[in-house]
């Protein structure tokens, strides 16, 4: 009907000025970085427009300097991967098992201090994220909190290398991250009917038993998603690393950048960062079919 | 106030009215061949079950639904391709719809600011309608800050302040409970007494029907089946559907004796004859079975020898003023009666016959 | 003495775990805030309280510069983005399906779920680009990129505003005279006003967040308070820092409090 045909062309009026800036600013460069991936690499940075495999070549493999033809894995670059995923996945699991008895906590508080936890669990998630990892480097710097005072109270006598490890960036992606899987664990929790805890125990169930067969069962799709939203941001981290974990432990987003800056290679950095677009979207892609499938209402 | 001349003039003129939603196999048709008039100042009901099509029939009239086909003249103009805001017509909404971030009398003056009436007489018009609701100690109040019986007020108030010709209320009382809702009846009765305007009601509720309305149109599956009194309508339903929405109803299957001008003489259930009035245009063979109908309350007690049929008790239900008794007639089919008690009626015992009178005039043939 | 009532909820070790969840991620920035007003220059050893830190910063000019450029950035970029935001609400909101729905909502969530890096240099090639076909390098990048990457964010409020608006309410405005444009804005714009205000300050604080596409997008001067804060973090950092990340932290924490409130204030 005309008519309809008319008030949908509104919809689209009103939505433009929106497409237009997400288009421009957001999504329409995504695909210059596709082209920027196929072309050769300038010698101060930039490219110059000659169609070229290389970038894509050089994201797992690398040639000998001094036999061209030679082909070997690029075990820098197998490193690196191979700690972004390990890193990302530790740091799910670690918010996971802290996040699910916080979560509880809070499900379980009387109604009117629940929205007082809760609150005090999105504050960090909307402060900057620089300074909450400032405030980690700060705690574990070689003279930062931590050291000084073990080694006031004598434990220690030099202080722990805790800075540009695996471990700092583990902790302080933890640490930005939990609120994330806090708060769709705690949607979930706070949608469980107790009744059926008390049916499971009135069943002669134990309480691990409950929490194995009842509850985690019943609060796994905010499982899921608590564990999709520490995943990416996890996978994608670049002020994390680069702060806490410096040059010896970088992760994908470092590398991206590096090709952008020092290693003057953008279409290897466009190659990279293609990659990674596409684990994070293989992942959502995955976690939206699953929660499709579940038949749960899937928020973005 | 009403004067006669303007009661009998056509405010609302509705022909071969229909509305379809959707489209193709999808395609669903909500009013089918409405016709309809509505006079000047009359205090009109449409009474249907849950989804017969009242409420979309109420919109095409405000104009938040156009029609698929057919005319609608609002005070002798076409107005079909209209706007709600170009119609002489006000809405209260179910739900009230009072602007929440506005205090009562900027929602009741609302209308007037939108019509680019001057701002002296938006005050005055917005006072005397806070006077005709009782309103006048809430003027300044939010919405949210009034009892539900009071928004229902103010709603009224508003959708009366610009002087619409007609009203059109969606269920207004079905949100209040019992007590606000008599309450509200009658309030209602006086607002349409006093300001003289065409009110358009819609309700599920047929006593409601029966007692607020100058006339009902009855509705189901998207036809209007009966428009009449509220009299009439009880007393005199022309289709089944009618006779069992309105009211208690006995139906029998009779089959005719004999004829005569106006009316049929039926064979009740043990053998004698009574007088079945008949609709108009029908006639009914001689010897076949007719469905007659006849209210509870219009069937009387009477000893077995001067009875013109007998029934056995199967069960009494306490009603107070009145008791429902339960009978099974001779030839089997159920039967209900209602007396009226007084201190020294006895409850009838289940087993026990009881012999029935029919008054005069009060057993009807239906069309079906 | 009578038992304790069975709780049901109670799963031992759980209260425990979640106070230290909460400790984790509470201490490191009392320890931040803690130490900005320390007397000494030491991140670790109390030697009293002052407030020489903060005199520092207001004192420094670079800090003052940044911090004024982030709050511009954060207004105008979430201004922008409220703005087009509240169209497109408008737009996507109280209607059944139509065409292009799915792809109108990929897009503005598309900032959502791309890692900032990637962002960051596709908008950074995406410049390097105009900058030399225009010459042009003001703000104007900086303030585009933000500006996407805040709609998502101010969409959320406003979109939920709208869905939760009585639909009625503009049909009895409109049976009672009032013009579609009448409507929106005696009716539909005043009630909104809490979503777009939710909107502008969730825009904001995500703004002045910001550091990944700052830092792949600005030109040379153009650095915000958080690019300025992640390059003197290479260096050895003072409690002026402590000072700014304090001052920093107490706005994002005002606004997120007053967005708190406005949120859950139901009605008008
Ligand atoms: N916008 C619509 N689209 C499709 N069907 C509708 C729409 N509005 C009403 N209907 C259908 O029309 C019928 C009549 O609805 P309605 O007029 O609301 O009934 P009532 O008010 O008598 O309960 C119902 O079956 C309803 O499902
Ligand atoms: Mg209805």
């Amino acid at each position: 009907m005309a008519e309809q045909r008319e008030s949908h062309l509104w919809k689209w009026l009103l939505c433009t000025p929106a497409l237009l800036v997400l288009v421009l600013a957001a999504s329409g460069p995504l695909f210059i970085v596709l082209a920027y991936s196929f072309l050769t690499p300038g010698t101060m940075g930039g490219v110059r427009w000659e169609f070229s495999t290389e970038g894509w070549f050089r994201v797992f493999l690398q040639r000998d300097i001094f036999d061209p033809d030679e082909v070997r894995w690029n075990q820098a670059h197998l490193t690196i991967f191979w700690r972004s995923i390990s890193l990302s996945l530790q740091t799910t699991i670690i918010c996971a098992v802290l996040g699910f008895p916080t979560a509880w906590f809070i499900a379980t508080r009387p109604p009117h201090r629940r929205a007082l936890w809760l609150f005090l669990i999105t504050i960090p998630f909307w402060t900057n994220l620089l300074i909450r990892t400032f405030a980690i480097q700060e705690l574990i710097r070689n003279n930062g909190t931590i050291n000084t005072l073990l080694m006031r109270t004598g434990i220690i006598d030099s202080p722990i290398q805790m800075m540009f490890t695996d471990f700092a960036v583990l902790l302080g992606m933890a640490y930005v991250f939990m609120p994330l899987m806090v708060l769709p664990l705690y949607a979930a929790m706070d949608k469980l009917d107790f009744r059926l805890v008390e049916a499971g125990y009135d069943l002669y169930a134990s309480r691990i038993k409950v929490l194995w067969y009842v509850i985690l069962p019943l609060v796994k799709p905010g499982f899921i998603a608590g564990s999709i939203l520490v995943f990416i941001p996890s996978i994608g981290a670049y002020v994390t690393p680069r702060v806490l974990g410096g040059g010896r432990t970088m992760m994908l987003g470092n590398l991206i950048a590096l090709q952008f800056g020092q290693g003057r290679n953008w279409p290897l950095g466009a190659a990279l960062a293609v990659v990674m677009l596409v684990i994070v979207v293989t992942t959502l892609v995955l976690y939206l079919r699953w929660a499709n499938r579940e038949g749960g209402q899937v928020r973005v | 106030m009403k004067d006669q001349t303007a009661r009998d003039s056509v405010e609302i003129e509705i022909t071969g009215l229909s509305k379809v939603f959707g489209q193709g196999a999808a395609a669903f048709s909500a009013l089918s061949d409405i016709d309809l008039t509505i006079r000047t100042g009359e205090f009109f009901t449409l009474l249907g079950p849950s989804g017969c099509g009242k409420t979309t029939l109420l919109r095409v009239i405000a104009g938040f639904e156009q029609p698929s086909t057919g005319s609608l003249r609002i005070n002798g103009r076409e107005v079909a391709g209209k706007g709600p805001n170009a119609r002489p017509v006000n809405t209260v909404f179910q739900n009230y719809a009072l602007f929440p971030h506005m205090s009562v009398a900027d929602n009741i003056g609302f209308g007037l600011k939108m019509l680019g009436k001057p701002r002296a007489e938006v005050a005055a018009t917005t006072a005397d309608m806070l006077r005709l609701v009782k309103m006048e100690e809430m003027a300044e109040r939010k919405p949210a800050q009034i009892s539900g019986g009071q928004q229902q007020r103010v709603a009224l108030a508003r959708a009366l302040a610009p002087r619409p010709r007609v009203l059109l209320l969606d269920e207004p009382l079905s949100a209040l409970d019992l007590k606000l809702r008599k309450e509200m009846q009658g309030e209602l009765k006086r607002l349409q007494a006093e300001t003289g305007i065409t009110f358009i009601f819609v309700t599920h509720d047929q006593e409601e029907a029966l007692t607020m309305s100058d006339r009902v149109a009855v509705m189901s599956a998207g036809r209007i089946l009966q428009l009449g009194s509220p009299h009439e309508i009880y007393h005199a339903p022309r289709e089944r559907f009618v006779a069992d929405f309105i009211g208690d109803t006995n139906f029998m299957e009779l089959p005719v004796a004999r004829l005569e001008k106006g009316g049929a003489f039926v064979t009740l259930p043990g053998g004698s004859e009574t007088r079945a009035e008949l609709p108009e245009g029908l006639t009914p063979v001689i010897g076949e079975k007719v469905t007659v109908v006849i209210r509870p309350e219009q069937v009387q007690m009477a000893p077995p020898d001067a009875a013109e049929m007998t029934g056995t008790v199967e069960s009494a239900t306490f009603f107070g003023t009145d008791t429902h008794v339960h009978l099974r007639l001779s030839d089997g089919q159920g039967f209900i009666l209602r007396r009226q008690n007084s201190a020294r009626t006895e409850e009838p015992a289940p087993g026990a016959v009881m012999g029935l009178k029919l008054s005069p005039g009060a057993l009807r043939v239906l069309r079906d | 003495m009578f038992r304790r009532s069975y709780s049901v909820s109670h799963l031992p070790g759980f209260g425990f775990v979640a106070i230290l969840t909460f400790l984790m991620l509470y201490l490191p920035i009392l320890v931040l805030v803690i130490f900005s007003f320390n007397a000494g220059v030491s991140q670790s050893i109390w030697e009293g309280f002052s407030l020489q830190w903060y005199e520092a910063a207001f004192r420094n000019r670079q800090v003052r510069d940044v911090s004024i450029r982030s709050l511009w950035l954060a207004a105008t970029a979430a201004g922008i983005a409220t703005m087009v935001a509240t169209l497109a609400a408008l737009g996507t909101t109280r209607t059944g399906r139509f065409p292009g729905q799915t792809m109108i909502y990929a897009l503005i969530n598309q900032p959502l779920m791309v890692p900032e890096v990637v962002t960051g240099v596709a908008l950074l090639i995406f410049v390097a680009a105009i900058k030399v076909q225009t010459g042009y390098t003001g703000m104007g990048y900086l303030v585009a990129a933000h500006t996407a990457f805040c709609i998502p964010f101010a969409y959320l409020p406003i979109r939920a505003r709208l869905e939760t608006m009585d639909i009625n309410l503009e049909r009895a405005a409109a049976d009672l005279y009032a013009t579609p444009l009448q409507a929106f804005r005696y009716i539909t714009l005043p009630l909104l006003v809490p979503g777009i205000l939710a909107g502008f300050m969730l825009g904001f604080v995500i703004s002045l967040d910001t550091v990944v596409i700052t830092e792949f997008v600005k030109s040379a001067g153009q650095d915000t308070l958080p690019t300025y804060m992640l390059g003197q973090l290479r260096r050895t950092v003072t409690p002026e820092m402590n000072a700014i990340a304090t001052l920093f932290l107490a706005l994002s924490l005002m606004i997120v409090t007053a967005f708190f409130l406005i949120t859950r204030k139901r009605g008008a």
